[in-house]
């Protein structure tokens, strides 16, 4: 491995990095637009200039191989002058809307200006004039004016996602992103390029105009999504999540994430969520407390008898809650009817090639393995005879956290309820259970941000998760809800609060909506 | 003062087709090559001290011996994409002389184990695309090209590639991605072309000029050819002269010719009544000299660069008393801002930025404080790009302004015209 | 709408040969954007949705070649579109003042189409062609040299402009 020094300190890298590699490896700031690590080279930025010991011109960094013995530095005074005009112009042509700007508060401009900029401008030139607010599909809006050309939302759609749908068409000043006739950016990957978008050209017609990202805080996590499990940041405020974005993991999704997993913040808020324990049936519900719904389910499993229990999983939770499951199901009920819905069994080994994939929940693997780890098999058609037979008296359903994904979720509510008691624990409110006719408790249970654990992907990997924030405070984990259900105590003074909700806006709601 | 290699039969017009080619010794040179190792050949150009004739003046050989030497397929490219503005001498050259350039690219293919090579010509040189795409043909039905060439087992294909309205690709890299059926911008280097071209492998492209002239080296041998020139600059250069001469036109002559025996002696001075005031020297892109520069200087690689200038591609603007620096300059900034691909970012926003600036002060908008700006922002355009472009637009920028600053500086004083000079478009 | 565009069945024939004709598909956009711009006098976007299917390249890539290049027009011209050069030794001899003055004959401004569609008038670059300043190119016809107003007003007629 090459020994190399960057701005006098010397590190080792691997064989064939590139400097501007040495540089985050070394920690080192280095101003850069073009270059991203997941995509190719495009040295078109210009702003990653150093200066090689032994070189007479400038070079970039991103397309500079190391050599052993290499000394580096971007602290000299031609570096310096070079990157200061570098930005001058990067922006001369740049609107400086920050103001209304979406990106403003996380963008390269803003933040490299401050870091190697801090200069009067001496352009005073009329600016280049182009088109805003172009609407380049589904999710993707588009300013012309604020993007800097750096490609690399071309470079995506061309090499990772390989639809593509951008060019930048015309040249010099006039050059502009953009798609042609009849094909807008259309893919399951399209909002990566907001993500990639080192200013605020590229928006998410999602996000825009929703937050300033200065008022949100974020969340390591991983993606419910689908089984692939993709690392991710989630960012919300104490309104609730507002947009969900990669987190870079090599082994698992690199740098990218797609558009159908930054979806799942949208159940987690408020609107969606089941926000306390219901007891009854259609016409005849009771609201009640968490810690009430949830007791009583209790004593009603512990008063059928466990041959008349069947205790139906979905892949949608965590292993440690499983463990729990398992263990109280099992060990201490002595449940042996348990079963394991699987949503869609038609597409579950679908692929489209880069992430997505066509089991539909986040830990199928973890399900798989609780039932191997503890000796259990269930089948379907069991299930249903049981019920028709009124072999089970009691169903007791961890239902999904992501409805959207379970197409047969209705039809499986209405054959669960024939049984004479039905217990739901679900994240969310769902019509459905609510015209149910047998004895039903619908307990309140968290979504993957408001609870550590962990799922198991696809490949069987291991991925742990932290609790990110809480929506909805009095929403157990199932672990809490096993032991309640067993009749022992929890920690009531550990659990979270809540999130406020939306705040009414009364600008808006005295002059109606905008 | 003229020594007609490359041009000695322009005047005929049946030069221009196989059989008036081969009564003039065309493809002779070529069997004589054929039979010769590749690396003589190779050696022969090398010891000319031929050198590009495009622009940046490149030992041919040298760029050549930068190819792998092994099996790995290869390619070579003619520039044919004339575009710097003043020069015209290879289009008189795919007129008049076709043959003479096919000759030329196949033993240089030849030498360097080539078997297919295109020629790229600017789209706008339709009459040159034709005549070359004929030439071709005829060569083919002669056996000048495609299998087995005149016995000696060498197969080389010639194609014919037109270009569509892009300056960019007479840079070398842009041409060979304009060739790929890209955008014509020039690639990140490394890798070098010789190493990863066209298609990602090795490529070598020289100008029109450049593979004839190899035909003559084979023919008289480089010994012969360097007596022609100077010792660094060899040879004879085709120089295409424009502006305010009586005879424009292409001539050839040897390196190392004076600049003011080109412009009195062989192109007839300027109109009667008017004075030298500038010269041009090597294309729009190569700083301009004063007209007491123009009369020290001679014309090789080494006397204009001395001189703070360059040969270019043999270009030469002679600039007489009526004419407005400052509408020069913004009608030559027009052009880079026109030209530029735009991918790296100090060219595309500083050849924008320069021609408004110019721009602003023809219109008599200027200001004392813009020519200190023009030189600040053209110097940070220069070796911060992938490609020479922005260079190109920042040295005649640097070199107006300094040279003719206070033309400039009456000018932003007056807000119009100094001395004489045409009405801004 | 792209029904609305088609090509003649030589033009498809010959975008059919380019494809064979380079080491890559990509090689014939170009020239199939002037066989298209020969057919229709421009390249409209409905050509650019063709040649996708008809090269299987993607469009966009189409479209960055279609706006690279300036000799493809993408708004439709006049059926003689007269470009006169006014790059330095044109300006320097005349260029100018000779698109001053086949505008005002015809009526029309830099970058306009005559009413009738007959004639659009461009400056362009250096055409390479400085020793017969100044010059102009019609169409992708053989260059028109060494001009005034009146020769160049009369070899327009002449063709029929």
């Amino acid at each position: 491995m090459p020994k190399i020094k960057v701005n006098g300190q010397e590190i080792e890298v691997p064989e064939k990095s590139t400097v501007i590699q040495a540089f985050k490896q070394a920690g080192v700031d280095i101003c850069h637009y073009c270059w991203h690590p997941g995509l190719s080279i495009a040295g078109v930025c210009r702003l990653c200039m150093v200066q090689v010991e032994g070189m007479p011109k400038l070079q970039i960094a991103c397309n500079t191989e190391v050599k052993e013995g290499m000394s580096v530095n971007n602290t000299s005074d031609v570096v310096k002058e070079t990157v200061k005009w570098g930005l001058d112009f990067h922006l001369i042509n740049h609107p400086l809307d920050c103001p209304i700007c979406d990106q403003a508060g996380e963008c390269g401009l803003q933040d490299q200006y401050m870091q190697f900029g801090s200069y009067d401008p001496e352009m005073a030139e009329p600016k280049v004039k182009k088109s805003k607010a172009v609407d380049l599909g589904p999710t993707v809006m588009l300013d012309k004016e604020r993007c800097i050309l750096c490609s690399r939302c071309v470079r995506f759609t061309d090499e990772v996602s390989k639809t593509n749908e951008l060019g930048i068409f015309n040249r010099g000043d006039r050059s502009e992103i953009g798609t042609v006739q009849g094909k807008p950016l259309d893919n399951n990957y399209s909002l990566n390029t907001v993500d990639i978008c080192p200013v605020g050209a590229l928006t998410s017609k999602d996000f825009r105009f929703r937050q300033r990202v200065w008022y949100l805080k974020e969340a390591d996590s991983i993606c419910p999504g689908c089984s692939t499990g993709c690392s991710v940041k989630v960012h919300y405020n104490e309104e609730g999540v507002w947009r969900v974005k990669p987190r870079v993991n090599p082994e698992v999704n690199g740098h990218w994430m797609c558009d159908v997993g930054r979806n799942t913040y949208k159940y987690v808020n408020l609107k969606s969520r089941l926000l306390s324990g219901k007891v009854g049936k259609r016409d005849l519900w009771q609201e009640v407390s968490v810690e009430d719904a949830v007791r009583s389910a209790g004593l009603k499993l512990r008063e059928t008898s466990p041959d008349a229990i069947a205790v139906v999983y979905t892949g949608q939770y965590t292993n440690e809650e499983y463990a729990s499951a398992f263990k109280f199901f099992k060990e201490e009920l002595k449940v042996k009817n348990v079963f394991h819905w699987l949503n869609n069994p038609e597409k579950v080994n679908e692929f489209d090639g880069l992430l997505f994939r066509g089991d539909r929940n986040p830990n199928t693997k973890g399900l798989e393995n609780a039932f191997a780890s503890f000796g259990a098999k269930g089948s379907w058609d069991n299930l249903q005879a049981g019920i028709n037979g009124r072999k089970f008296k009691t169903v007791i359903v961890f239902g999904p956290e992501d409805q959207s994904v379970f197409p047969d979720l209705d039809e499986k509510i209405k054959m669960f309820s024939q049984a004479e008691n039905l217990i739901w624990l679900t994240a969310c409110a769902n019509k459905s259970l609510d015209s149910v006719g047998g004895e039903t408790w619908q307990i309140p249970v968290k979504t993957y941000i408001e609870k550590a654990g962990s799922f198991t992907n696809f490949q069987g990997k291991v991925q742990d998760f932290k609790a990110g924030t809480t929506i909805v405070p009095q929403a157990l984990s199932v672990s809490e809800a096993v032991e309640l259900m067993a009749g022992r105590e929890i920690n009531w003074n550990l659990r979270p609060r809540g999130v406020g909700g939306p705040k009414t806006n009364y600008a808006v709601s005295d002059r109606g909506e905008l | 003062m003229q020594v007609k290699l490359l041009s000695e039969h322009y005047d005929k017009p049946e030069f221009q087709t196989l059989g008036g080619y081969e009564r003039h010794g065309g493809y002779v040179v070529l069997a004589k090559a054929l039979k010769m190792d590749p690396n003589a050949i190779i050696e022969e150009v090398k010891a000319s001290g031929l050198r590009g004739r495009g622009g940046a003046g490149f030992p041919t050989g040298t760029k050549w011996s930068f190819l792998p030497k092994n099996g790995e397929p290869r390619y070579l490219l003619c520039n044919a994409d004339e575009g710097e503005p003043g020069t015209f001498k290879d289009r008189v050259m795919m007129e008049k002389a076709p043959h003479q350039l096919i000759e030329g690219m196949i033993m240089s293919s030849f030498a360097i184990g080539c078997k297919k090579s295109y020629i790229y010509i600017r789209g706008e040189y339709t009459d040159s695309l034709r005549i070359v795409g004929k030439a071709i043909q005829e060569a083919y039905k002669a056996g000048y090209l495609g299998k087995n060439i005149l016995g000696s087992g060498f197969d080389h294909d010639m194609d014919v590639y037109s270009g569509a309205g892009a300056y960019i690709c007479g840079e070398e890299t842009g041409m060979i991605s304009s060739l790929e059926g890209l955008k014509g911008q020039p690639k990140l280097k490394p890798p070098f072309p010789a190493v990863q071209g066209y298609l990602r492998k090795p490529t070598i492209v020289n100008n029109v000029e450049t593979l004839a002239a190899v035909k003559y080296i084979i023919r008289d041998g480089a010994a012969s050819y360097r007596k022609h020139g100077t010792e660094k600059s060899a040879g004879t250069k085709l120089f295409s002269v424009s502006g305010n001469v009586q005879r424009p036109g292409t001539y050839e002559v040897p390196l190392g010719l004076p600049l003011k025996v080109l412009i009195n002696d062989i192109c007839g001075g300027l109109k009667p009544g008017r004075k030298l005031k500038a010269v041009i020297p090597g294309g729009s892109s190569a700083p301009i000299l004063t007209a007491d520069e123009a009369n020290k200087v001679t014309m090789d690689y080494e006397a204009l660069a001395q001189m703070g200038s360059m040969l270019g591609s043999g270009a030469v603007i002679v600039i007489d008393d009526s004419n407005c620096m400052v509408d020069m300059l913004s009608t030559i900034m027009h052009f880079y801002h026109h030209e530029s691909c735009g991918q790296c970012t100090p060219c595309r926003e500083g050849t924008g930025w320069l021609n408004k600036i110019t721009h602003r002060i023809a219109h008599g908008h200027g200001e004392s404080k813009d020519i200190e700006l023009i030189k600040k922002v053209s110097e940070q355009m220069m070796g911060k790009t992938i490609c020479a472009l922005s260079d190109a637009a920042a040295m005649p920028a640097i070199s107006f302004v300094t040279k003719f600053r206070d033309e400039f500086e009456t000018y932003i004083k007056k807000g119009q015209l100094g001395a004489g000079g045409a009405a801004h478009a | 709408m792209a029904s609305t565009f088609s090509m003649s069945a030589e033009g498809l024939a010959f975008i059919k040969k380019e494809l064979t004709r380079y080491e890559t598909p990509y090689s014939a956009i170009i020239p199939s954007l002037f066989r298209v711009q020969a057919e229709h006098g421009w390249v409209p976007p409905e050509a650019v949705v063709l040649l996708g299917k008809t090269l299987n390249l993607p469009e966009a890539h189409i479209n960055e070649v279609l706006y690279f290049y300036t000799m493809f027009n993408t708004k439709p011209v006049g059926k003689f579109h007269i470009q006169v050069c006014t790059n330095i030794s044109c300006a320097m001899n005349g260029g100018r003042e000779l698109t001053q003055a086949l505008c005002k004959h015809y009526g029309v401004e830099v970058g306009q189409t005559s009413a009738d569609g007959k004639v659009t008038i461009n400056k362009v670059e250096c055409l390479g062609s400085c020793d017969t300043a100044p010059m102009m190119q019609v169409n992708a016809d053989s260059y028109l040299e060494n001009l005034t107003p009146e020769s160049a007003i009369k070899k327009l007629k002449e063709m029929g402009a």
